[in-house]
């Protein structure tokens, strides 16, 4: 059975045609009604390696955004044909993926993500706490067996400081960049040694404004924070939408 | 410290374009959700999710160890030798478990590199192994309440929304 891969959804007037290939190497097309388009491609039912298939995902919504505003649909969704999407998808939240797209026209996500040098988070820590750096000393004198809970003691310690480190490096990146965004969210953060980070939706002719301000953030933390600034991407964390169980609270 | 991270150069101005590593977390957790109900269910795909961010994620974690080794022939002090093992055992969890994930990820997938991603994953394609398959079936199919568990799960993930009356 053949089914309709969708990859965001952008108005029909400003979607230019896509290059790349889809999932399963289909081609990408448009659907479209009410003024909206939903960029699609065929794919056949069954699994499909999502390894693989999420770089298409990822390709053919970079090049939709090139020049477009799209809002980008989660990875991995399938519906039944074009009537299905017109219907089910566009139809009854025309009004709201509109107002979505409105809101987003001309702005790109820019990310923002600061990690430690875990070296020296480690250092910073043992300098800056008496706590850790006695219960340090002692432990060292420990055979390792002996010194389980004390380790464990150290480690809960040692986390402590680090989400202290984290609540204030995060405090100072918002303040500076808020400003210049015009909206922030603190993402989750994935890897131990991460400080923090941040999607910024941001105009693009500020976005050099912008970079200026990473630019200052990083000097401002030196070489304690590794700071990776991607972009500009899709708005995925602002098109964070559940088309769900928002759409009673919508109507 | 002498090691010079990333911030010094002058390229920070401006963003770097998007390697599929950076992008993996909001791909599969951002953007549109549309209603269960009307989602084709493709066999699989839900798992088959899980399995593309231990992949990609793993070639993420195995740059930084590759590049945290190649740290190592900086000159060390006393100190220095077993505060990075310090900061292991409190986080090895994490880091374990997930090079684990992808060594056992090498062994069930081809790795086929058909392009290349600026963000060092390289092209892995995975097939659906026996592993994913037993773990689709326990969970069951997909249905209205294994969707609504993910996204209660991701909305309390604490990303917080600020956001400016424009």
């Amino acid at each position: 059975m053949s089914a309709l891969y969708v990859y965001g959804v952008g108005q029909s007037s400003k979607c230019a045609d896509v290059s790349a290939r889809g999932v399963a190497g289909g081609d990408v097309r448009t659907v479209e009604h009410k003024g909206l388009a939903a960029l699609v491609s065929p794919v056949e039912g069954g699994a499909l390696a999502a390894a693989r298939e999420v770089r298409s995902h990822w390709r053919v919504l970079e090049e939709a955004c090139d020049g477009a505003t799209v809002l980008p649909v989660r990875f991995g969704t399938v519906m039944e044909d074009e009537q299905a999407v017109r219907d089910l998808l566009l139809e009854p939240n025309a009004e709201r993926l509109d107002h979505a797209l409105r809101e987003l026209e001309g702005r790109v996500q820019l990310t923002v993500r600061g990690d430690y040098n875990e070296e020296q988070l480690m250092r910073d820590i043992v300098s800056g706490s008496q706590a850790v750096a006695k219960l340090r000393e002692r432990i060292r004198t420990l055979p390792d067996e002996a010194g389980y809970y004390e380790r464990i003691r150290l480690g809960e310690l040692v986390a402590g400081e680090v989400g202290h480190r984290r609540a204030a490096d995060t405090r100072l990146a918002i303040e500076m960049l808020e400003p210049v965004a015009t909206a922030l969210r603190e993402e989750e953060l994935r890897q131990p040694d991460a400080a923090f980070n941040l999607a910024c939706l941001v105009d693009r002719e500020r976005q050099d404004a912008f970079g200026r301000e990473v630019r200052k953030l990083a000097d401002r933390l030196g070489d304690r924070i590794e700071l990776r600034y991607v972009g500009p991407l899709p708005p995925y964390s602002f098109a964070d939408i559940d088309l769900d169980t928002e759409a009673a609270a919508w109507a | 410290m002498a090691i010079a991270t990333g911030p010094r150069g002058g390229y920070l101005e401006r963003p770097r374009p998007s390697g599929l590593a950076d992008v993996i977390d909001v791909i599969l957790d951002k953007g549109l959700v549309i209603d269960a109900y009307v989602r084709v269910s493709l066999v699989g795909i839900e798992l088959l999710t899980i399995d593309a961010r231990i992949v990609i994620a793993s070639v993420d974690t195995y740059l930084r160890f590759a590049e945290a080794v190649n740290r190592l022939d900086i000159a060390h002090d006393d100190t220095t030798h077993d505060l990075p093992e310090l900061f292991e055992s409190m986080t090895s969890g994490g880091a374990e478990s997930k090079a684990k994930g992808a060594i056992e990820g090498v062994k069930e997938k081809l790795t086929g590199d058909d392009d290349d991603d600026n963000g060092g994953s390289s092209g892995q394609r995975s097939r659906s192994s026996s592993r994913n398959r037993s773990a689709s079936s326990s969970s069951g199919s997909r249905s209205r309440s294994s969707s609504s568990g993910r996204r209660s799960g991701s909305s309390s993930s604490g990303s917080r929304s600020r956001k400016k009356s424009s």
